[in-house]
C-alpha cells in the first residue's frame, strides 16, 4: 500500500514538473514568436518601388536602368491622378486664381509703359484690364452660379476686342474659359468643403504615392517616398477609399464610429473617378516586389528609424560588450581569486561578501547615475579626457554593473577545482601564483565562462546605465572608444518614446528588439560552444 | 591558437581605444524628448550639408539637458521649457553662461478618444478634471462615463507647461494616470474611451480628437500668434552666444532658414516666423 502511494506521488511530481517546464516554454512561445515573427518582416517582405527608389537615393543600391523603366510605367498610370488634382485644384481655390488674375493685370500694365502709347488710350487699356480683374475677381469668390456666369460673360466680351490681342492679357480670358468649364460640374457653393476634402485626398496619396512631381523636394527623407511596403500601402489605400467619422446617435451616449466611402465627398465632380481608378490600379503604380533586404543589418538609419536599418546600433552593442568585457574578465577574476583562495572566512571577507551580494540587487539606473557622476565628470577628466559621455564610460559602468554576477560565478568555479590538482602542484614545488594561472585557472575556465555568458546577456540588454553615460539616439558610427554609441536597448526605448513616426514603421521597432534578442542569443551560444570546447579539452577529449 | 585569438582581440581593441583620429568638429546635442525630433531632423539637414561634421543627438528630457550644460558635457541643451532659477544659477556659478534661442513654438494639445462628443474645455473645466473636482463626463455635457486623466510625469517639460498653465499651484489628484511620453499618452487615450490627457501639437491625428480650450482649437496661427492659452516656445541652450561661424552657430540660427521651418513645419510644430 505504502509502495503504491510512493508510487503514485511520483508520478504526480514527474507529471507536475513536465507540465511546468511545458508552460514555461509556452509563455516564452507567446511572447517571442510575435516579436520575432514581426522583426522579420523587417528583412522580409513585399516592397513598392518607392522603396527600390528610397534604397538607390538614400543607400546607394539597386539597378538604375530597372528603376527608370519602372518609375516610366508607374509614372503612366499616377499621372491621370496629379493632373485630375491640380486640375481640380485650380479652380476651388479662389485665392490663388486671383492672385494670378492680379499678376496678370500688373504685367499687362507694364507691357503698355513699354509700348508708349498715348496716354489716354493707356489710360482706357489700364481701368479696362483693371474692369476685367474685378469681374474675374468677383466670379472667382463667388458661390452663385448666376453671379459667375454674368461676371465670366462681361469679361469674355472683351475677348475678341482687337487691343488684348497678342498680348499678355490674353491670358486672363484663357483662365476664364477655363474656369467657366470647370465649374460646370462642381457645386459651387460647395466649394470650401471641397478644398478641405481635397487636401485632406492629397496628402493621403503623397503618403501612398509619394510627392507630387511639380512640386517642390520636401525637406525632410522621410517625406519624399511613398508607402515602401505593400501591406502599408494597403492600409492607406484603406484610409483613402472609406472615410471614417464619429457621428453622435443619441444625446449622452459615446460616439460611434461610421465608414462611409470618401468617393461621395466628391459626388459629381472628375476627382470621384479617382478612387476606383486608384483601387484598381494600385499595383500598377507601386509594381510591389518580393524583397529580402539583408541590408537592414548593415543600414544605418534616418532620424526616428523611419527608413534604413540598424547597422550602428548592432556596432555599438557589439562594441560596448567586448569593451566591457575587458574590463569584467581580469577584474572579475582577480577578486573571485581573492575571495576563493584567501586562508579564512575574517571580517574583511565576510564585508567584502557583503558588499558584491549588495551590489548585485542595486537597480541599473543607480548605476547609470554613479557612471554619471564618477567615470564621465570625474575619472576620465582627471586623466585629461574630454568629460562627455562615451562608449569608455558606458563599457566601464556596464562593468561595474555585472562584476557582482561575473566575481560570484567565478569564485564558485574556481571553488570547485578539487583541492588535489592545487596540493599536486604546489608539491611540484610551484609557487601561488604559478599554481593559480596554470593549473586552477585552466580548469575553472567553463565555469567562469558561465559568468562571461551572464554577464553578456546583462550588458547587451541594459539600457539605464548606459543612458547617461554613452548612448544616443541618433548620430554616426563609433570612430574610438571617445565617442559615445547608438546601441540596441537604447534604440528601442527611443523609438517608443521619441517620435510619433515609431507608429508608423511599426516594423522597425519589432526589427530592432528582434535583433537584439537574437544578437544577445547568438552571442550566447557561441560562449556556450566556446565552454563545451574547453570543457571537453579539459576532460582529455 | 585560442591564446592568440585572444591576444588579437586585445591588441585590436586597444588600437580601436587609442584611436584618437584628428581632431573633428563634433556636437553634441542632449535635453528635451519634444524638441529632440527637431534636433534630429536638423542633423539630418546637416548631415548633408556639412558631412564631415559630427552631431550626435541624445533625448534624456528637458531637466537633463540642463544639467548636461552645466556639468558641459554637451554643446547644446534641448529644453520644451526657459532654465529654472536654481539651474541657472548653477549654470553661472560654474561659469557658464546660458544663452536661449526659441526655435519652434509648440501649443499642449488636449485630446481625448474620438468618440468622446465633447469639443470644448475650458482651463477652469482641465483645472477641475486633473484635480480630481470633476469625475464623470456627465458633468461637462458628455456621456456618463468615468474620466481617465493621464499625464505626463513629473520631470517632463510638458508636465510643467501643462501644470504652469492650468493647475496653477494646485496639485494634481492622485488618482491620475502618469506615463512617460508623447506616444504613450496618445496610444493610452487612443484605447480607452473616456480617457483624457495632453500631448504637444505635432501628436494630434485621426486617431484621436483634440479640444478646443476656452473656445479656441489649437492650430499654426492660434499657437505661434498666442491666442491658444496652452502655447510655449522650445529653446536650444548654450552656453553663451555660438560664435559666429561655428556649426553649433549654425545649427542654433538653422530654424530661422527656409528649410530649417519647412523641417519644424513638417515634424508637426510651428515655426517661429513666417516663410
Amino acid at each position: 500500500m505504502r509502495f503504491i502511494i510512493r508510487h503514485i506521488t511520483d508520478k504526480i511530481f514527474t507529471a507536475l514538473t513536465v507540465l511546468s517546464v511545458v508552460v514555461l516554454v509556452a509563455i516564452l512561445a507567446v511572447i517571442l514568436t510575435p516579436i520575432l515573427w514581426k522583426g522579420f518582416s523587417a528583412v522580409v517582405f513585399t516592397g513598392t518601388i518607392e522603396f527600390r527608389k528610397m534604397q538607390l537615393d538614400l543607400f546607394n543600391r539597386g539597378d538604375i536602368d530597372e528603376l527608370n523603366k519602372e518609375n516610366a510605367r508607374s509614372q503612366l498610370y499616377r499621372k491621370k491622378i496629379y493632373d485630375t488634382i491640380d486640375r481640380f485644384k485650380q479652380n476651388i481655390d479662389a485665392e490663388t486664381l486671383c492672385d494670378k488674375a492680379a499678376q496678370i493685370c500688373r504685367t499687362f500694365g507694364k507691357e503698355l509703359q513699354r509700348k508708349n502709347m498715348p496716354g489716354a488710350e493707356y489710360q482706357q487699356l489700364r481701368s479696362l484690364s483693371r474692369e476685367i480683374r474685378d469681374k474675374l475677381q468677383i466670379a472667382f469668390n463667388s458661390s452663385n452660379k448666376k453671379i459667375v456666369d454674368e461676371n465670366i460673360k462681361d469679361v469674355l466680351k472683351y475677348k475678341t476686342d482687337i487691343r488684348f490681342k497678342d498680348t499678355s492679357a490674353a491670358e486672363l480670358f484663357a483662365i476664364a474659359e477655363n474656369f467657366a468649364a470647370d465649374i460646370k460640374n462642381i457645386d459651387l457653393a460647395k466649394r470650401q468643403e471641397y478644398a478641405y476634402a481635397l487636401k485632406e485626398f492629397e496628402n493621403i496619396t503623397v503618403k501612398l504615392l509619394g510627392y507630387n512631381p511639380s512640386t517642390p523636394v520636401p525637406a525632410l527623407k522621410m517625406n519624399r517616398y511613398g508607402a515602401t511596403r505593400l501591406n502599408i500601402a494597403k492600409k492607406i489605400l484603406n484610409q483613402l477609399l472609406l472615410l471614417e467619422k464619429w457621428e453622435q446617435t443619441s444625446p449622452g451616449k459615446p460616439m460611434v464610429k461610421i465608414s462611409t466611402p470618401r468617393a461621395r465627398l466628391f459626388a459629381g465632380t472628375e476627382i470621384e473617378p479617382l478612387f476606383d481608378y486608384i483601387r484598381d490600379n494600385i499595383d500598377e503604380m507601386l509594381i510591389p516586389k518580393r524583397t529580402f533586404y539583408w541590408q537592414y543589418l548593415i543600414d544605418s538609419s534616418t532620424p526616428g528609424h523611419y527608413f534604413g536599418g540598424v547597422g550602428p546600433e548592432i556596432l555599438g552593442t557589439l562594441l560596448l560588450t567586448l569593451a566591457s568585457m575587458v574590463f569584467i574578465f581580469p577584474i572579475g577574476i582577480i577578486s573571485a581569486a581573492y575571495l576563493a583562495e584567501c586562508p579564512s572566512d575574517n571580517f574583511i571577507i565576510k564585508i567584502i561578501r557583503m558588499a558584491i551580494n549588495t551590489l548585485a540587487g542595486v537597480p541599473s539606473i543607480v548605476f547609470g547615475l554613479f557612471g554619471l557622476a564618477f567615470f564621465v565628470l570625474y575619472l576620465v577628466p582627471l586623466f585629461g579626457g574630454p568629460s562627455k559621455p562615451c562608449i569608455l564610460t558606458a563599457a566601464l559602468t556596464l562593468a561595474a554593473l555585472t562584476l557582482p554576477v561575473m566575481i560570484r560565478a567565478s569564485e564558485e568555479a574556481i571553488r570547485s577545482v578539487p583541492q588535489s590538482y592545487k596540493e599536486a602542484s604546489l608539491g611540484l614545488g610551484a609557487g601561488k601564483l604559478r599554481t593559480f594561472i596554470c593549473v586552477i585557472l585552466p580548469a575553472a575556465l567553463p565555469g567562469i565562462l558561465t559568468g562571461i555568458i551572464l554577464s553578456i546577456s546583462r550588458v547587451a540588454g541594459e539600457t539605464a546605465p548606459i543612458l547617461f553615460t554613452g548612448a544616443i539616439a541618433f548620430g554616426p558610427m563609433p570612430k574610438n572608444a571617445f565617442d559615445p554609441t547608438c546601441t540596441l536597448s537604447y534604440g528601442s526605448y527611443d523609438i517608443a518614446v521619441g517620435d510619433r513616426l515609431a507608429s508608423l514603421v511599426p516594423h522597425n521597432q519589432y526589427g530592432m528588439v528582434a535583433t537584439l534578442i537574437t544578437l544577445v542569443f547568438c552571442l550566447n551560444i557561441a560562449a556556450i560552444i566556446m565552454r563545451a570546447k574547453i570543457s571537453r579539452k579539459l576532460k582529455g577529449q | 591558437m585560442k591564446k592568440n585569438l585572444f591576444t588579437m582581440v586585445l591588441v585590436l581593441t586597444a588600437v580601436w581605444v587609442c584611436n584618437l583620429s584628428a581632431a573633428e568638429k563634433t556636437l553634441q546635442i542632449e535635453g528635451s524628448t519634444t524638441v529632440g525630433p527637431i534636433a534630429d531632423a536638423f542633423t539630418e539637414a546637416f548631415s548633408q550639408a556639412y558631412p564631415d561634421v559630427k552631431i550626435t543627438v541624445t533625448k534624456n528630457g528637458s531637466g537633463n539637458g540642463a544639467a548636461a550644460l552645466v556639468d558641459s558635457r554637451c554643446d547644446i541643451a534641448m529644453m520644451s521649457r526657459f532654465m529654472k532659477l536654481d539651474e541657472f544659477t548653477a549654470s553661472v556659478d560654474k561659469g557658464i553662461m546660458p544663452v536661449a534661442h526659441a526655435i519652434a513654438m509648440d501649443g499642449i494639445c488636449i485630446i481625448v478618444h474620438p468618440s468622446n462628443p465633447v469639443t470644448e474645455l475650458s482651463l477652469a473645466q482641465l483645472h477641475d478634471i486633473f484635480t480630481g473636482a470633476v469625475k464623470n463626463w456627465k458633468e461637462l455635457g458628455g456621456p456618463d462615463m468615468p474620466i481617465v486623466a493621464i499625464s505626463r510625469d513629473t520631470s517632463s517639460g510638458t508636465y510643467e507647461t501643462f501644470d504652469h498653465f492650468v493647475m496653477r499651484k494646485d496639485k494634481m489628484d492622485a488618482s491620475i494616470e502618469y506615463v512617460s511620453s508623447n506616444p504613450q499618452v496618445h496610444s493610452r487615450v487612443k484605447t480607452t474611451a473616456g480617457a483624457i490627457g495632453y500631448v504637444g501639437v505635432g501628436f494630434l491625428d485621426a486617431e484621436v480628437k483634440g479640444l478646443k480650450v476656452n473656445g479656441i482649437m489649437p492650430s499654426k496661427q492660434t499657437v505661434a500668434g498666442g491666442t491658444y492659452p496652452l502655447s510655449r516656445p522650445l529653446f536650444l541652450f548654450t552656453n553663451g552666444y555660438p560664435a559666429l561661424g561655428t556649426i553649433s552657430h549654425k545649427f542654433c540660427t538653422f530654424y530661422l532658414t527656409e528649410k530649417g521651418q519647412e523641417i519644424i513645419e513638417a515634424k508637426g510644430f510651428v515655426p517661429v516666423t513666417k516663410y
